[in-house]
């Protein structure tokens, strides 16, 4: 489906840039990384085994002799890892964040279940090659603004279009818990006295912010049960259903949720915010995730209890607090995984953190330091978060009849230095290059000048 | 009643000769005469008997008589007689102690402001005050957010030196009789509004005129270092940081010495032809020259060292302080600044918080503050410290006395209460002679309490002001009293025999913070071996390698077996990894306020040096990723930036303590779109420059002044008969800069503003010692090499703004390539923790050695900052800076167990848990006390109390996260 490279694509430099961006090559229908350490995530670390792919699948893991193929990589001193998969970011809704025509993240109004992210994604984005060239495969991209904030897609990091990157069109609803915190500031010290409250009044807003959302969830349930199963939700994008007669968009796209087909991220970050949270969603018998999860260490056992995975997107955030000690963060993950959480990574959808995506074996690392199993890390990087989207079935792990997506690295993950070399995306290998390695190529080749 | 003080003066010399005798009848005759149809003049003649009298702390004589005439206590006897004439007051079951004086009272002197210009560039040329002087950098003509004086005077109308309580005191019945229940007589009344607020007045609090009520003028000369616009201002003027507003103050101060000199000077040498303009600001200030206190309102116990510093600096004798009563965060430095203090008893009262989970995120700080507040009396009383009480920031002023039981119960002594009411508010007002204790010959302002004023349910029964009662109402549901005309001196309450207090005593929970800081180990020696060390100098690394250090430097390191020198700590390295500590060259951390004075384009005049945060928890966590030197600078708001400061992370020590001696001055520059306002939204689009066009022609213009002012001191340094030259604290700090004592750090993106930027300051003859963040140089990196300049880099930071779109992480490797000494930077109070693995992204991006890699955050950043023959590396002679790590010092993996910071070691990994687990049971405990304090049935607190329970103190306003950002401005301005 796509044109093969020309070799010289790297000469043709940046006149093209948006060309060099083209992502896969053209697969071999079989393909064998053999005697190579793998990571299979799902069982244990394989020493030099092989890895069989045929038709964009994984055929087979292990000890495989010598089977034959198209392509045969010798992974002898590599390391083969499923591809990453990041929780919680805005890859594709902004480019560079201080420019606001490059952000299309945040959207107005509180509760938005029919807006999705996934139509607003730029392919050409340059932060994409950037997170895939360490090793991130597939990102689920979320809208932010509100309280119900609306549905968040998971892309896969390589094609041509939208649709072809969008690899899950509804990927989670996203709702905001709304903050705890009171303002105590008094009337006369306020910055904006015509806007300022009461402590009883706030609490009395926070109060009818909850039952708002709630009251939401009831009224979906109730259009769901008016609808019944049939026909399927109708979603923006989708041309070629046309919706049922007196179908509401906004209800419609509260179906999936409703139904459990879709899971629903719950961003809190404070105790008071998580507990609230949690136990909505218990009382809603939703298909939660909790993201953000800064202080979800401290009730690491209820979550467990509870089967809540957290997307932990603190590790390199401040603690908030002097006596929990400096690293309390940098071991939450270590915590959580102890009592039975499945942990996932996330870098969070701060304002600077699309263009960082790339960091997240960090994060694991830095868990992996501060108590962590580097088995539990590298999973909280790979299976847990396919999980969390319900995509297990095909990412996550490299067992056979998964994509065959997953990458080379020249060493341990979790080793900073450790570079990745080769990455495949369902059995296709797709470029490493970004527009980093392109400047990076272009001005390493620059004369040194004459003297002024 | 109106009669000259020299007669009070003969009186009293009478008095003392002769006692008694009818003392009222010469100054009765002199007494002017009301018309008819006046409420006739009364004698001022009383005897208050049966009173137990307390004429100073500590002194108590019963049934004491006390005679008063003409406004002065006559005399003062146990069961002395009433003299005939005299009206008696039988003051049975009544207390008089010395009236108090309250010694802060604010009032605003407000000054309307000037009105501001048209805004038209091109006809607006209207002068404004002090217009020679000040900065004037507004960019075009019409810019200015603040026409400074309305009148002739300072450049910023925050600055009013000229402005006097004194003319202005108009006092209100509410107020005088608000403390006239608490027993205040006098009261030191002091504007409050600016930064050189004006001077301040002792006032009488009765009801004569202002004339007469004001007892001395001119007594303070009031500072304050609110940063700042109060009024919302966009953009805001100059100074708008607490760095800014001490640079105000320091440029005001020399400003007025100049004015003072230079007018000496046209006067002696008429020939000159001078002419100094007039100016009411700095005229005001020779009095503080002449002796005048300074009294400041400094805002935090950081500040006010600072500020007790700079009143050395600048000569000022007399300084006095306003407390904030958070002085437990440092008490160690109460004695450096000496005092008096003035300590306002408006303690946090606990708010009302409905749920019980949000108790959990009320934090350590504001807690202790709470539990700390009742202790600040005590804290000055045991370090010695003259204090005076006061009832600033009460907006509810009956809270004063339940406040001052509570200090009482928290270990203030009962005499040193009295004297913080009395004595030593009468020394600090300068009327010691008038005021403080009952004596014969003083002003008979007494308060009268119905029983012992420490009890707080005991009523001020009346105060007298000059020998005028003022007798107070009695609140309506309160139990009789014994009335003056009772004589049944049985029910006489002494201050010995007290009633028990309304409530138990709460003994303090919290913590000093300094308990839990500091180095864990001090030995005179220390000793590492069989570790791995990566030494950064030209040693490379060494394996089974030994340290050792004394006296804080390093002895010997290599591989040849070491002894255990005498009494050396030993650390066994086995299978750890040493390497340098390492070195932050662009930190925001451990700042006070806000870390730009990005109000005008050159704002070299301000300095961090005078707002470090040693009380920053930002320190423990650095420290505790191995960091042990960071660069604090300025933020990147304006091309030229404040002066810089190098610091050690010494934590627990005090600001002075932190800064790395040696360490060659330096200032922050910037180029690009910060310095051009082009993220600080649609209103900011004045101020020159505008542009990258513009940036390079504000150097030149400023570098040119600054050359003319060094001409101007060598040309008085080769004849001296020269006029006075002015001291410009900006201009000097350029000037050192082309002196070549001053390195210029230059914030930087984009590649043809690199060059330039390099090129304009060749031209003046200055090499940039760093370019920071210079995330296009490697575009530009054998321009950067040729230079001499340093390049402080982000490891992999990009796309957050549009000049950083081509950054790359390959950057730091390619540069090093191309010959340019390169550092990894955090710029973010998070990557300070964590550099070496900031380090190992040079190694994984570009292929720089590993070795080579960890000197980026090691003795590259010491080069950069000329600090490498200290810091940097771990060879014989430097300093013993180092940290452990568990494993290779660059993989993730790896973490730091322990960082030591000249033989001292500042962190420790299993002891700072023990720390962190004290913390956790004071913070139990602290809200336990709280829930029980709440449950405890006291009386309701005023929502102002509560309201109190949220202000943060400088040093934990920034724990709040707003310094702590990639890029300061793009953050600070949404």
């Amino acid at each position: 489906m796509n044109p093969c490279l020309p070799p010289c694509h790297l000469a043709v430099g940046l006149a093209i840039g948006v060309l060099l961006a083209v992502p896969t090559v053209t697969p071999a229908t079989t393909l064998l990384i053999r005697d190579a350490t793998v990571h299979t995530v799902s069982g244990p670390v394989l020493n030099s085994a092989s890895v069989l792919v045929r038709d964009g699948r994984i055929a087979a893991v292990g000890d495989l002799g010598q089977p034959a193929a198209e392509e045969i990589v010798d992974g002898r001193g590599l390391h083969v890892y499923p591809g990453l998969v990041a929780l919680t970011t805005t890859l594709g809704l902004t480019e560079v964040e201080a420019v606001r025509a490059t952000r299309d993240t945040t959207e107005v109004g509180a509760f938005r279940p029919d807006v999705f992210a996934w139509v607003a994604v730029n392919p050409d984005s340059e932060l994409i090659p950037v997170a895939r060239a360490n090793g991130i495969t597939h990102a689920q991209t979320v809208p932010l603004g509100g309280i119900l904030s609306g549905h968040s897609a998971v892309l896969q990091l390589a094609g041509w279009t939208v649709e072809e990157l969008a690899f899950r069109r509804l990927g989670a609803l996203h709702v905001f818990w709304p903050s705890f915190d009171l303002d105590h500031t008094p009337k006369e010290k306020a910055p904006a006295p015509d806007r300022w409250k009461s402590v009883e009044d706030q609490e009395r807003d926070r109060d009818q912010r909850l039952a708002a959302l709630d009251s939401l969830f009831a009224e979906a349930e109730a259009y769901q049960a008016a609808r019944g199963n049939h026909p399927p939700p109708v979603l923006p994008g989708t041309a070629t259903q046309r919706p049922a007669a007196g179908a509401i968009p906004a209800w419609e796209a509260m179906v999936p949720v409703i139904r459990g087909e879709c899971p629903v991220f719950l961003h809190a970050d404070g105790i008071r915010e998580i507990r609230s949270a949690l136990a909505w969603a218990a009382r809603r018998k939703l298909r939660a995730v909790l993201a953000g999860g800064r202080d979800a260490w401290r009730i690491a056992e209820e979550l467990a209890a509870q089967k809540v995975p957290v997307a932990y997107e603190h590790v390199f955030t401040l603690p908030p607090r002097e006596q929990d000690g400096y690293d309390v963060q940098f071991r939450a993950p270590a915590v959580l995984a102890q009592a039975g959480v499945p942990v996932s990574f996330a870098s969070g959808l701060d304002r600077f953190a699309a263009s960082n995506v790339r960091h997240l074996p960090y994060e694991a690392a830095q868990a992996v330091a501060f108590g962590l199993s580097a088995d539990e890390a590298v999973r909280g990087l790979t299976l847990n978060p396919a999980r969390a989207l319900g995509l297990d079935d095909r990412l996550g792990s490299l067992e056979p009849g998964k994509d065959a997506t997953f990458f080379l690295c020249s060493g341990d993950l979790l080793d900073l230095r450790a570079r990745v070399l080769r990455l495949w995306i369902e059995g296709r290998e797709t470029s490493l290059e970004s527009r980093h390695t392109r400047l990076y190529e272009r001005y390493r080749q620059r004369p040194v000048p004459a003297s002024p | 009643m109106p009669k000259p003080r020299s007669s009070g003066r003969a009186l009293r010399a009478l008095v003392l000769a002769v006692g008694c005798l009818l003392p009222s009848l010469g100054s009765r005759a002199a007494a002017p005469l009301d018309a008819p149809g006046f409420t006739p003049r009364f004698a001022g003649y009383h005897a208050l008997v049966n009173a137990t009298v307390v004429p100073a702390p500590g002194i108590e004589i019963p049934r004491a008589t006390l005679v008063i005439s003409n406004g002065l206590i006559a005399s003062l006897q146990s069961d002395g007689p009433v003299p005939a004439g005299a009206r008696a007051w039988d003051y049975a079951g009544l207390t008089v102690y010395a009236g108090f004086v309250e010694p802060y009272v604010a009032q605003s002197l407000a000054v309307a402001a000037a009105p501001l210009a048209s805004g038209d560039p091109a006809t607006d040329q209207r002068p404004l005050a002090d217009e020679d002087l000040g900065p004037r950098f507004f960019g075009v003509p019409g810019q200015e957010r603040d026409a400074g004086s309305p009148g002739p005077g300072a450049f910023t109308r925050r600055v009013t030196p000229e402005l006097r309580v004194a003319t202005l005191y108009t006092p209100t019945p509410k107020t005088l009789e608000s403390l006239q229940e608490l027993g205040f007589t006098a009261a030191h009344i002091v504007p409050s509004d600016g930064l050189i607020r004006g001077q301040s007045a002792v006032v009488s609090l009765g009801a004569a005129s202002p004339n007469r009520a004001v007892l001395r003028a001119d007594l303070a000369q009031c500072v304050g270092f609110d940063p700042g616009p109060t009024d919302g201002t966009v953009p805001a003027p100059y100074p708008g940081s607490l760095m800014g507003a001490v640079a105000v103050f320091r440029q005001t101060f020399l400003d007025a010495a100049h004015h003072a000199a230079t007018k000496a000077y046209a006067s002696g040498h008429p020939e000159a032809g001078l002419s100094p303009p007039f100016n009411a600001a700095w005229d005001a200030l020779r009095a503080v020259t002449a002796g005048q206190t300074v009294l400041f309102d400094a805002g935090s116990v950081l500040m006010m060292h600072r500020a007790a510093q700079l009143a050395r600096e600048l000569g000022l004798n007399h300084t006095a302080f306003l407390a904030t009563g958070q002085e437990w965060r440092r008490p160690d430095l109460l004695a450096a600044i000496g005092g008096p203090f003035i300590l306002p008893l408006a303690h946090p009262a606990l708010p009302k918080i409905a749920q019980a989970a949000d108790w959990e995120d009320v934090s350590l700080d504001q807690l202790r503050a709470w539990d700390w507040a009742p202790e600040t009396a005590a804290l000055l009383e045991r370090a010695a410290l003259p204090f005076a009480l006061s009832t600033h920031g009460l907006t509810e002023r009956q809270e004063f006395r339940k406040n001052l039981a509570a200090s009482l119960e928290r270990g203030l002594s009962r005499s040193n209460a009295l004297r913080a009411l009395t004595l030593t508010p009468a020394q600090l007002t300068g009327l010691a002679d008038r005021l403080g204790t009952v004596e014969p010959g003083k002003l008979a302002h007494l308060t009268v309490v119905a029983g012992d004023y420490f009890n707080p349910t005991s009523r001020v029964h009346a105060v007298w002001v000059e020998g005028v009662p003022h007798e107070l109402p009695r609140p309506r549901r309160e139990s009789p009293v014994p009335s003056q005309t009772a004589t049944n001196a049985t029910t006489q309450t002494t201050s010995t025999n007290l009633p028990p207090f309304p409530r138990p005593a709460l003994a303090r929970v919290a913590r000093a913070p300094l308990d839990l800081r500091g180095p864990l180990q001090r030995p005179a020696a220390v000793l590492v071996r069989h570790a791995t060390i990566w030494t950064c100098g030209p040693a490379g690394v060494l394996t089974n390698a030994s340290l050792l250090i004394r006296q804080g430097r390093i002895e010997a390191v290599g591989t040849e077996p070491a002894d255990a020198a005498d009494g050396a700590l030993i650390v066994e390295g086995n299978g750890l990894h040493l390497t340098p500590g390492l070195i932050d060259c662009h930190s925001h951390s451990a700042i006070l306020g806000s870390v730009n004075e990005g109000t005008i384009p050159s704002s070299a005049m301000v300095r961090i040096e005078d707002v470090i945060n040693s009380e920053s928890p930002e320190m423990l966590r650095q420290l505790a990723g191995g960091l042990t030197v960071a660069n604090l600078l300025h933020g990147s708001a304006n091309p030229i930036g404040g002066q810089n400061a190098v610091i050690k992370l010494r934590e627990g020590a005090p600001p002075d303590g932190l800064r790395l001696p040696g360490a060659p001055a330096g200032i922050k520059f910037a180029l690009g779109e910060n310095v051009k306002q082009a993220n600080w939204g649609d209103r900011q689009t004045t101020r020159f420059p505008q542009t990258r066009m513009g940036v390079p022609t504000f150097f030149a213009n400023r570098f040119t002044a600054a050359q003319r002012y060094r001409q101007a001191l060598q040309a008085r340094q080769t004849d001296p008969s020269l006029p006075p030259l002015r001291r410009d604290l900006e201009l000097e700090a350029l000037a050192e800069i082309l002196e070549g004592r001053r390195l210029i750090h230059c914030h930087s993106y984009r590649q043809d503003e690199i060059v330039v930027f390099l090129r304009t300051m060749e031209s003046f003859g200055v090499r940039v010692a760093t370019l920071q963040h210079v995330l296009e140089g490697y575009k530009v990196a054998d321009e950067i090499a040729r230079h001499g300049a340093g390049a402080s880099t982000f490891s992999d930071w990009w796309a957050f703004k549009m000049e950083v779109i081509d950054a790359i992480p390959y950057a730091g490797s390619l540069m090093r390539e191309r010959g340019v000494t390169v550092s990894f930077n955090s710029d973010s109070s998070d990557h300070a923790r964590r550099l070496n693995t900031e380090a190992a992204k040079a190694v994984k991006y570009g292929g720089t050695t590993e070795a080579e890699a960890l000197r980026f955050v090691t003795l590259n950043p010491a080069r950069q900052l000329g600090i490498d023959a200290r810091v940097g590396s771990l060879e014989r002679g430097k300093d013993g800076d180092f940290a452990v790590w568990s494993g290779h010092p660059l993989d993730t993996r790896s973490l730091c167990l322990q960082t030591w910071i000249e033989g001292h070691q500042y962190f420790e990994r299993a002891a700072q848990e023990t720390r962190t687990q004290a913390l956790r049971e004071e913070h139990t405990a602290l809200l336990a006390k709280a829930r029980n304090a709440r449950t405890g049935g006291t009386a309701e607190p005023s929502a102002a109390a509560r309201a109190r329970f949220f202000q943060r103190a400088w040093e934990s306003a920034s724990h709040l996260g707003v310094v702590d950002c990639q890029d300061c401005v793009l953050q600070r301005r949404p």
